[in-house]
């Protein structure tokens, strides 16, 4: 217990180590079932197999796994909180002692102008005074940094894993070392809490959903054997939660890490954990398909992340987040007097480039590097400076450098310890975006979404785990865990992948008809809105929307997965309506997660999305030429209240549109209810804060997760936060209007039956069939690479055949084909060059001809429209200039 | 406190409620109302800039007077239109004259 | 402070509520003698609008000409092309969806040219009794200088009429007559007089183009 009193991380690597125990107990326990299984007729082995349960699957393995996790669960609990409790006490502290250097620092400034009036004894006495003051400034700064130093101490800590290359003599430190190791942050503990709870209620909630299992003899309906009857096989509970232990060990390792690598490693165990989950059901071919298609597209972006560590690792020699940032952000001049404290940044001015990126241009060739000048903040420079490695030990008064704009450095091309190296910012730029497209790939952003809505296809809970805890969070949670790593260039690559997702997503979702669909979809657009916010520079709100939709969407998981057990396997929403008497816990548990993902007041989501809001808001108040980005996540809230509600209407309200369905419907018992009221209970409460009116007030945004934020943020978008906080309500109340506009839309169509869907499907059958067929992403990446690869294929044994074999014919057929060739050019180029050109014509003009309808009222509605177009262009256009001071 | 603003927004709203009503009423008669209403956001305007304006304050008001006895002769000669149009198709769906179609 | 000791607020929300509410009924619903019911009440609401705004001769032409007048051919047009007794022709819904969604965003962006306004306090008193001309004082107002009481109480229906007989009452500017420099006062006259011939135009219009089934009808 003493380790663990002094090295509280611990907590963490136990919570982590948990999963992975009782994922090697069930890997022994089914290894050895079936290892005896297989030897049956031998008395022993049987022996062996009936102790095992026999035929039977047991319900040891849901009973051993949620003891694991439950207690992995108590664990970081409590060292969250410890955590919590340290590090505000630290934080106090250290504000306590930056309040009394900034007067102490007045006082010596006071005492300087007096000291210029003494003479003699009393400018001796001054002096001495200023000296003390110094000293006591020193001392208080040198406290702080104990007490952090302390803290990080505490909360960290790695095993050397391998040496890359072995250090010389002559430059001791130039060793590359992989370490294994755990940090903890606000950030980290607060997933860390997070993942382990909602693990929990999904594993209580799949020891329900998944009873089927426990039979000796599963029916698959939806496979079909030779002789037409359905598929048998055994049970597999136990292997369900098999690899439910080891997605969770994979995630919270993931949140444990302290290094990219190790990171790498988890990232890989969770893509293996949801291809095995998703083809859960492996006899299915949908399921095969989908297990596939999610591992490949993860692949591609794994690709992108392979090379973002290749061109970490070659330039910063390390991969541990707090060495990484500390080589390319530029550190705290503590020789300058400069507090370290919150909030004391804005005075600064941009040729400042304390935790900025330090660009360059080389001015001159020196010996084994470059000479360079440092540009200011919002400069554009060739090169990035790399800080230098510490020297090791105490070294006071190692060649101190100013980091300020127009100075000079010295830039060498293999830096030793102690010296400065640089990178081309090129070089950054397409790092961060490698690492980016990683997380594109895990956290299903455009254009590798695709993968997600078919992962459908596994078990309901593991579509609850992998949506809101643990797969499509790695994405996100990494790019915040990087975020001082992105250069501007990538953060609006960020941005706008998430604002284009989020559109995307949202308006397919309108059109799903299965019901996890729906949430599929919503699940892509709500990540979008993480990364639009954290590419927009609101690192807190981007991950205070991860922590908050991770609990609306577990709930709103799980209680699709009830309503679908419910209903004996039913998934299209067409065939429900009016199960609300019949399953009154699930209805309005899953309201609560409707209400809070839509953003009513009051409810979780409301607090996040309005943060993200509020900082888009205030970036495009500060780049006027980005609106996009407010505008798409403005309208998005509208679309996203639609289509929630109307898979509520749908599914609860209204009468009841299939006998069959309806009649057969129940509701589910209490492991699968309890979980779901849990879960309800946290989607409205968890983003409270002191009052919980106040959107901009919550807990858990101010409280946590400011608190976590790299200083490298509120230096960088000082202005943009200014802007948003100055905004904040005004985005979050358009942001309500477009609210009320979904709702009363999904209402008046859904719920009162005012509006008729399926003649809005008629009006707009061109849009609905682009919407419904996911706007084509899956034909287009079929036509793009698919099928150039199988056309690539029949190519090559094509030119097999014909080309080789064929080429002492082919000199006779030549002459043949030169004149089909010349025919050819005559009908097609010839005489296609002026038939497409009439073409062309004909097409516009049939295009401009569905506007000139006749009716006098399209007509009203065009005017108007344009009207409304024209305003919002010039608005648009005459806030551009407006907006620059 | 009330201020221009908010008459302005209630013409605004005046004036929405008739482009929309113009937008989406299958009856002449109905296109009509939204005509009225239109005019009525904008008198509404003209009047509060009267109140609000000083170098405004007689023109406002004569311009609204117009607007007013325009809006009786439209509404006297659109009237007669939708008779005509119901003589001749035998209903006051503007729907059915499509003849502008192209 | 009662809140009545200042009404205009209580009274711009009770009659703006109504006024909206019923223009918004006007458009919702789908009977056309509904409609048309609710657009009187919405044309009511707005002449008190324009009574609150002090403009009390527009106020009070609005009622006369709108609600009297005009009310009254719409509902004539009603009975006169009415197929059944409540007819209602209705839109699908994909079009409502289009046009409400239109709608807004027409609203929206007025409301943002709104906002981008600054807020004007309103003069104190009338402006109007300084335009007056000296010649026309009537009887119970004061001279030159002094503050005329009558005509700032009420000034509008006065100043109107004059304005439209060709008296200068409109903004002043300064133009230069003979060589000389002198203040002109804006007179309405010529606009008084289009309207006149407009409306003549528009009803003889009116009464042709009604008349037309008949001559068709002789015609066969």
């Amino acid at each position: 217990m003493g380790t663990l009193h002094d090295h509280p991380f611990l907590w963490f690597v136990i919570a982590t180590l948990l999963p992975l125990a009782s994922f090697t107990y069930l890997l022994l326990v089914g290894g050895v079932r079936n290892f005896a299984r297989a030897r049956r007729n031998h008395p022993a082995a049987d022996a062996v197999y009936q102790g095992l349960g026999g035929d039977q699957p047991g319900r040891r393995a849901a009973y051993v796994g949620m003891a694991a996790i439950f207690l992995a669960f108590v664990c970081s609990a409590m060292g969250y909180v410890t955590y919590f409790v340290e590090h505000h006490r630290v934080e106090h502290e250290s504000e306590r002692i930056a309040e009394e250097n900034e007067k102490l620092d007045h006082d010596l400034k006071s005492l300087r102008r007096k000291g210029r009036h003494f003479k003699g004894a009393e400018a001796k006495e001054n002096s001495a005074k200023i000296a003390e003051i110094r000293k006591q400034i020193k001392e208080n700064q040198q406290t702080v940094h104990e007490s952090e130093e302390r803290l990080e101490h505490r909360w960290s800590g790695s095993l050397l894993w391998a040496r890359v290359w072995s250090s010389s003599a002559a430059d001791p430190g130039s060793g590359n070392t992989l370490r294994i190791g755990a940090r903890i942050d606000h950030l980290s503990g607060l997933m860390f809490v997070m993942v382990t709870f909602v693990a929990t209620l999904i594993h209580l909630f799949s020891s329900g959903y998944m009873s089927d299992e426990l039979d000796k003899q599963v029916e698959d309906h939806q496979v079909h054997g030779e002789d037409g009857g359905h598929f048998r096989r055994r049970g597999r509970f136990g292997r369900f939660f098999l690899f439910l232990s080891l997605f969770c060990f994979s995630m919270l390792n993931l949140l444990l890490a302290d290094n990219l690598f190790q990171i790498f490693v988890s990232w890989e165990l969770v893509g293996i954990c949801s291809f095995l989950l998703i083809g859960f059901y492996y006899e299915r071919t949908s399921a095969t398909n989908a297990a596939n298609k999610a591992f490949i597209t993860n692949r591609v972006g794994d690709a992108g992340f392979i090379i973002g560590l290749l061109i970490v690792w070659t330039y910063l020699g390390t991969f541990n987040f707090e060495e990484m940032f500390s080589r390319l952000r530029a550190p705290v001049d503590m020789h300058h007097g400069h507090v370290h404290a919150h909030g004391g940044h804005h005075k600064q001015a941009v040729t400042d480039l304390t935790h900025r990126f330090v660009k360059a241009d080389a001015t001159k060739d020196i010996e084994g590097g470059k000479e360079m000048t440092m540009k200011a903040a919002n400069e554009a420079g060739q090169y990035v400076v790399i800080m230098p490695r510490p020297m090791g030990g105490d070294h006071e008064d190692e060649g101190h450098q100013h980091y300020n704009a127009g100075e000079l450095v010295d830039a060498k091309d293999r830096p030793k310890v102690g010296e400065h190296g640089y990178m081309p910012y090129w070089m950054l730029v397409v790092a961060g975006l490698g690492i980016f497209l990683g997380c594109v790939g895990k956290s299903a952003q455009f254009p590798l979404q695709v993968w997600l809505p078919d992962a459908m296809e596994g078990p309901t809970p593991v579509s609850a785990l992998i949506h809101a805890a643990t797969m499509v969070a790695a994405g996100v949670y990494l790019v915040g865990r990087c975020y001082p790593l992105f250069a501007p260039e990538t953060l609006l690559t960020i941005a706008y992948t998430g604002g284009i997702t989020l559109f995307v997503a949202a308006t397919i979702a309108i059109v799903a008809t299965d019901i996890k669909k729906v949430l599929a979809y919503s699940t892509v657009s709500q990540l979008g809105y993480m990364m639009l916010g954290l590419g927009v520079g609101g690192w807190a709100a981007g991950l205070f929307h991860l922590v908050t939709h991770a609990f609306f969407k577990a709930l709103l998981f799980l209680g699709s997965g009830s309503v679908i057990y419910g209903c004996h396997h039913e998934q299209d929403m067409r065939k429900m309506g009016g199960l609300f008497p019949k399953m009154k816990i699930t209805a309005i548990s899953m309201l609560m997660g409707v209400f809070a993902i839509a953003g009513i007041p009051l409810f979780s989501g409301w607090y996040s999305k309005d943060a993200v809001l509020a900082n888009a808001f205030g970036f495009i108040r500060e780049h006027p030429q980005h609106v996009l980005l407010f505008v798409l996540p403005l309208i998005t809230a509208g679309i996203t209240t639609f289509y929630m509600f109307r898979m509520w209407f749908m599914t609860f309200a209204g009468r009841p549109k299939d006998h069959h369905v309806y009649d057969h419907a129940h509701e589910t018992p209490w492991m699968m209810t309890t979980p779901l009221v849990l879960l309800a209970i946290l989607s409205v409460g968890v983003a409270w804060g002191n009052p919980p009116w106040d959107a901009s007030n919550s807990f858990m945004e101010t409280q946590i997760l400011h608190h976590a934020q790299p200083e490298s943020v509120e230096v960088d978008f000082h202005d943009e936060h200014h802007a948003a906080h100055a905004g904040h309500d005004f985005a979050g109340g358009l942001a309500l209007v477009m609210v009320v506009i979904g709702f009363s839309f999904a209402a008046s169509t859904y719920w009162f039956g005012f509006l008729d869907p399926n003649e809005s499907k008629e009006m707009f059958s061109g849009v609905h069939r682009f919407l419904s067929h996911k706007w084509y992403f899956d034909e287009a990446y079929s036509a793009l690479f698919v099928r150039p690869a199988m056309a690539a294929a029949g190519w090559a044994r094509w030119f097999d055949t014909n080309v080789v074999d064929g080429l002492v014919n082919g000199v006779g057929k030549s002459g043949l084909a030169v004149s089909r060739v010349h025919g050819f050019f005559d009908r097609v180029i010839v005489d296609g060059l002026v038939n497409v050109v009439a073409k062309v014509w004909y097409a516009i003009g049939s295009w401009l001809r569905v506007f000139q309808t006749g009716y006098i009222r399209s007509y009203v509605l065009f005017l108007g429209m344009a009207a409304a177009g024209i305003w919002l262009l010039l608005w648009v256009l005459t806030m551009a200039p407006a907006a620059q001071p | 406190m009330i201020g221009l603003e908010h008459y302005l927004f209630l013409g605004a709203l005046l004036f929405v409620c008739g482009v929309v009503c113009m937008a989406t009423k299958r009856n002449a008669i109905g296109v009509l109302i939204g005509v009225e209403l239109v005019l009525n956001g904008a008198n509404v305007n003209l009047v509060a800039f009267a109140r609000y304006n000083p170098a405004f304050e007689i023109e406002g008001m004569i311009f609204s007077l117009l607007v007013i006895v325009l809006a009786a002769a439209e509404a006297a000669v659109a009237l007669a239109i939708v008779l005509n149009f119901y003589n001749n198709h035998s209903t006051v769906d503007v729907d059915s004259a499509e003849e502008l179609r192209g | 402070m009662s809140p009545f000791t200042n009404l205009e607020p209580f009274l711009f929300w009770t009659i703006a509520c109504i006024t909206g509410g019923c223009a918004i009924a006007c458009v919702v619903t789908h009977n056309i003698v509904r409609s048309a019911t609710w657009l009187l009440f919405a044309l009511a609401g707005t002449s008190g609008i324009f009574f609150l705004l002090g403009a009390d001769l527009v106020g009070a032409i609005q009622l006369l000409v709108y609600v009297g007048g005009t009310m009254i051919l719409v509902v004539f047009g009603v009975m006169l092309t009415a197929q059944g007794p409540f007819i209602s022709m209705r839109t699908s819904s994909g079009e409502w969806a289009v046009s409400v969604a239109a709608g807004l965003l027409l609203l929206s962006v007025l409301s943002v040219a709104i906002s981008k306004i600054g807020k004007p306090t309103p003069p104190s008193g009338s402006t109007v009794a300084q335009y007056a001309p000296k010649t026309t004082l009537a009887e119970g107002m004061t001279k030159e200088g002094e503050t005329n009481e009558v005509a700032s109480k009420s000034p509008y229906s006065m100043a109107i009429g004059q304005g439209f007989l060709g008296v200068g009452v409109g903004p002043a500017h300064k133009e230069t007559v003979n060589g000389k420099e002198t203040v002109v006062r804006a007179s309405y006259l010529l606009p008084f007089e289009i309207v006149s011939v407009h409306l003549l135009v528009a009803l003889i219009g009116a009464a042709y183009l009604a008349r037309a089934k008949r001559r068709k009808e002789a015609a066969v």
